[in-house]
């Protein structure tokens, strides 16, 4: 028993947990990270590496049926969190510290749950409208719901169960942009990933790692979200909030530094810590400035000139490609900080519904650079604020 | 013929050297995760590693919907082995396990595997994310794999031999890095390639979920994040020898000037990590056909002229 | 002895991994069948002493085959791992085709008069050797023959490319940058 505890101790000490976040939760999520770093702990993308799942707000009916799935694909041991606001991390994150130590208890666990994979009975469900379906977590084509589309084109509808193994739905072949003949497969990103606008969900079909076809949507429907403009929020809040963006989009650059500096100014923001904020915007205004590497990477995506954003009807503030964005996300954020009443009331906010058309002939992480540096605003400043 | 300065140790003594390897590996992923900590402002570092293998040695294995269960875990676990057959060849000193005539090309063969085994790692999972993890590690070793090919032959030619034994003795007063840097740093960016390290992450990074390793818990994701790291320790182990003179140095014994530089490349390797961003493989093409190759080219070219004129 | 054993356990995995890339119903097995089954050839080729024609062989099949199971994949391949394949096509000329073959060379192997016993002694260095033996004066011809077959790929490839310059760079060849689907990292 000595090891088996000496072992639970030391493995509850680098906990990975799955973070769920509900449209509008995002100062929950964002208190959730604090807390998780103060104490060791990693972020898991995938429910594969989670010890603890997470769920920031109280999920509607669709973000819960899809907690519950991802709750099924944890490995085990494993604890759930419900977390409804952000004074409930610290004591939430403890219980389920304690509950991961509790060996006989996953011992149990692991023993009523079902040793196999399983496609959820989803064709069952129809009825409820397909978004159900392609909800599907962060996209993996195993366990469950598989489906999207295709399952009920060709597998179930036609009953011929050989063309759908295991009850997943195979490719079916498509033109690609060079002409030639390619595999789509089909790959919902969100509504759980990670930096990705809390409650968006893109049903992409890919041709190798390119998005071919997308299609947005909304967990829980599109009420929960404002389509556009930028909704009240106290000054601070929503400089954070855009900080917060900055964060997920360097994150996906994989700019390890430069995030972390996001990250300290978005936090000393919400602390209301303004000197520590200057400082850390001034160091990410520096970075961002002169890192070539970062230029680099960013360059050309998602390059949008005049003609574009009339044509996509969006804002002149999205204007260039994501280095472009980045910067000016910087460069307000530095102008906020100095003199908050300079704040500009520009918006720069790209309503959800735009975002499937502008990612469609992107690979796949240029899509996802596309997203981060486009469509964060609406998603951040959430109407937690406005609810709450 | 090796060349007489290196002693073929007994079959034995795979032991410790694959205890230092281990050892190695362990002080890579607790430096990188000492420098995170540091960075983002709390405390902890050291003991990281032991908590992350307790970690996954408790989770339970779980495996995906109509997985390809078999390539799946030869890819996790030829990822575990494979650095220990590149310890092989790598001297510690004086000793050797072994020395063949290819020894050069018996690390190359190594890291070529890795091509097949991460793949096959993202395919088994029967996951969308793993695959394309899978397209885009292969994207990044289309790129980095010829320069690094290339890189290697500079020593090699240097030497006339492709025995690692041959080339550490070639380095005899002028250590290889001195009048070879492009294939130094070209190598040190292969290395990098095939441990699926730092700005060679895309494979496994958040933008799809983790990629091959979205799938992956408990001991399989164990193997396969230790293989990684032991390919790092050993590219940056295989440098010594390579480029840095091997066991040469003054005072100290050949074998701790081994273990020295092989440390201060591997820190090198590890702090570079969050500084730089990743190399999306679509634009690294480029760099790594445009830029790298033809730069390793001139390099052999540089080398072959001064063995030409020397000899 | 040993190394006899291991030398026809290797063949044994060779050839039954061979089968296996006609038997399995995946596309990603059959590519690592084939690609197993060179291996065990090349090891087979390590243990006649040839270290250098051994490790190549393995890591270009590696290579190789790495690659072609990506591109098997993505163009006809259906979601990952699951769809059954039959792995044959062509059968009746492809059968026909594979035992000629099979007995051309067996027949040859067998009919061969092979030396009783060694003739000459050991040469120092066998790689070195047995290049000299294959090559021989040709080796200028051989030296030439590589660039001239890249030289036919790139040209192919930029035939076979629907794409042009013009495209890239438009009429007057002065677009910069060019307009590509995927810019790419140099900034041309």
């Amino acid at each position: 028993m000595g090891v088996t505890r000496l072992l639970a101790r030391l493995a509850v000490r680098s906990a990975r947990v799955l973070v769920v976040e509900a449209p509008g939760q995002w100062l929950t999520r964002v208190e959730l990270e604090q807390q998780m770093l103060r104490r060791g702990w990693g972020t898991a993308w995938t429910p594969a590496d989670a010890d603890v799942l997470a769920v920031c707000g109280a999920p509607g009916p669709e973000l819960a049926d899809l907690t519950e799935r991802l709750w099924d694909q944890m490995p085990g041991p494993r604890a759930r969190a419900d977390i409804p606001s952000p004074s409930a991390v610290d004591g939430a994150l403890d219980a389920a510290a304690s509950l991961l130590l509790d060996t006989s208890y996953h011992r149990a666990d692991a023993r009523e749950r079902a040793q196999k994979p399983q496609v959820t009975e989803d064709h069952e469900d129809m009825d409820h409208g397909d978004m159900d379906h392609e909800g599907m977590d962060h996209g993996d084509m195993d366990h469950e719901g598989m489906d999207h589309g295709d399952m009920d084109h060709e597998g179930m509808d036609h009953g011929d169960m050989d063309m759908a193994p295991e009850g997943i739905a195979l490719a079916e072949g498509g033109e690609d942009r060079d002409g030639l003949e390619m595999d789509v497969l089909h790959l919902p990103l969100g509504p759980v990933l990670p930096f990705w606008p809390a409650g968006l969900v893109l049903l992409c079909s890919l041709q190798g790692d390119v998005v071919v076809d997308a299609e947005g949507s909304v967990v829980d429907g599109p009420g929960g979200l404002p389509s556009g403009g930028e909704p009240e929020a106290p000054p601070a809040s929503a400089m954070a909030a855009r900080c917060d963006g900055v964060v997920a989009l360097l994150a996906l650059t994989g700019a390890g530094r430069a995030t972390t500096c996001a990250r300290r100014a978005r936090d000393a923001l919400l602390r209301d810590d303004r000197r520590a904020a200057r400082e850390a915007i001034e160091t990410l205004h520096r970075t961002v400035r002169t890192s070539w590497l970062l230029r680099w990477s960013l360059r050309g995506v998602l390059t949008l000139d005049q003609s574009d954003l009339a044509r996509h009807g969006l804002p002149q503030g999205c204007g260039g490609d994501a280095h472009d964005r980045l910067s000016s996300m910087v460069d307000r954020l530095r102008t906020e900080i100095a003199d908050a009443e300079a704040a500009s009331a520009a918006s720069h906010a790209v309503p959800w519904e735009k975002v499937p058309q502008l990612v469609v002939g992107l690979e796949l992480a240029t899509a996802r650079l596309a997203v981060a540096s486009v469509g964060m605003e609406p998603f951040l400043v959430d109407q937690g604020v406005g609810h709450a | 013929m090796p060349d007489g300065a290196l002693e073929i140790v007994p079959v034995w003594w795979a032991v410790p050297a694959g205890v230092i390897l281990c050892a190695l590996a362990y002080l890579a992923v607790a430096l990188d995760a000492r420098l995170s900590a540091h960075e983002d402002g709390h405390g902890g570092g050291w003991t990281v590693p032991l908590s992350r293998t307790a970690r996954l040695l408790r989770q339970r294995r779980r495996t995906t919907l109509a997985a390809d269960t078999l390539l799946w875990r030869i890819g996790g676990a030829g990822m575990f082995v494979g650095a220990f057959l590149v310890v092989a060849v790598i001297p510690l000193g004086r000793w050797v396990l072994a020395d063949p005539q290819v020894g050069i090309v018996w690390f190359n063969v190594v890291d070529v595997m890795v091509w097949a085994l991460v793949w096959l790692t993202g395919w088994g999972a029967n996951s969308t994310h793993g695959l394309v993890g899978g397209y885009r590690f292969l994207a990044h070793g289309l790129a980095y794999e010829l320069p690094l090919m290339f890189a290697l032959v500079a020593p090699a030619i240097a030497a006339s031999s492709l025995g690692v034994g041959d080339v550490v003795a070639a380095q005899d007063g002028l250590w290889f890095v001195v009048w070879m840097p492009v294939a130094f740093v070209i190598y040190l960016v292969g290395v990098a390639g095939f441990s699926v390290w730092g700005p060679f992450a895309p494979a496994l990074a958040a933008d799809i979920a983790g990629g091959v390793l979205a799938e992956l818990s408990s001991v399989d994701r164990l193997v396969f994040q230790s293989g990684r790291f032991f390919f790092l320790t050993a590219g940056a182990a295989f440098s010594v020898p390579l480029f840095l003179g091997g066991g040469a140095g003054p005072v100290l014994p050949g074998w701790a000037w081994m273990l020295a530089k092989t440390v201060l490349v591997l820190a090198v390797l590890v702090w570079l990590r969050r500084r730089i961003p990743l190399w999306r493989p679509d634009r690294f093409m480029e760099i790594g056909w445009m830029v790298l190759l033809p730069a390793a080219v001139v390099q052999d070219l540089v080398v072959s002229l001064v063995v030409v004129r020397g000899g | 002895m040993l190394i006899g054993i291991a030398f026809w356990m290797l063949a044994v995995v060779a050839v039954l991994s061979g089968v296996a890339v006609f038997m399995v119903d995946s596309m990603a097995r059959a590519t690592y069948a084939l690609a197993l089954s060179f291996v065990a050839v090349g090891v087979q080729i390590l243990l006649l002493q040839q270290g250098y024609l051994g490790l190549i062989t393995i890591l270009m099949m590696v290579m190789e085959m790495a690659v072609m199971a990506v591109y098997m994949v993505m163009f006809m391949g259906m979601n990952p791992a699951l769809m059954p394949m039959d792995m044959t096509h062509g059968k009746k000329t492809a059968i026909g085709a594979s035992v000629a073959a099979f007995v051309l060379l067996a027949g040859g192997a067998l009919l061969i008069p092979w030396p009783e016993q060694r003739r000459g002694a050991i040469p120092g260095d066998l790689t070195h050797a047995l290049g000299l033996e294959i090559m021989g004066e040709k080796m200028l011809v051989m030296a030439v023959m590589g660039p001239v077959m890249v030289a036919t790929i790139v040209a192919g490839v930029v035939l076979a490319a629907h794409r042009t310059r013009y495209d890239r760079f438009g009429d007057d060849l002065s677009r910069r940058p060019a307009d590509d689907p995927q810019s790419g990292g140099v900034g041309r």
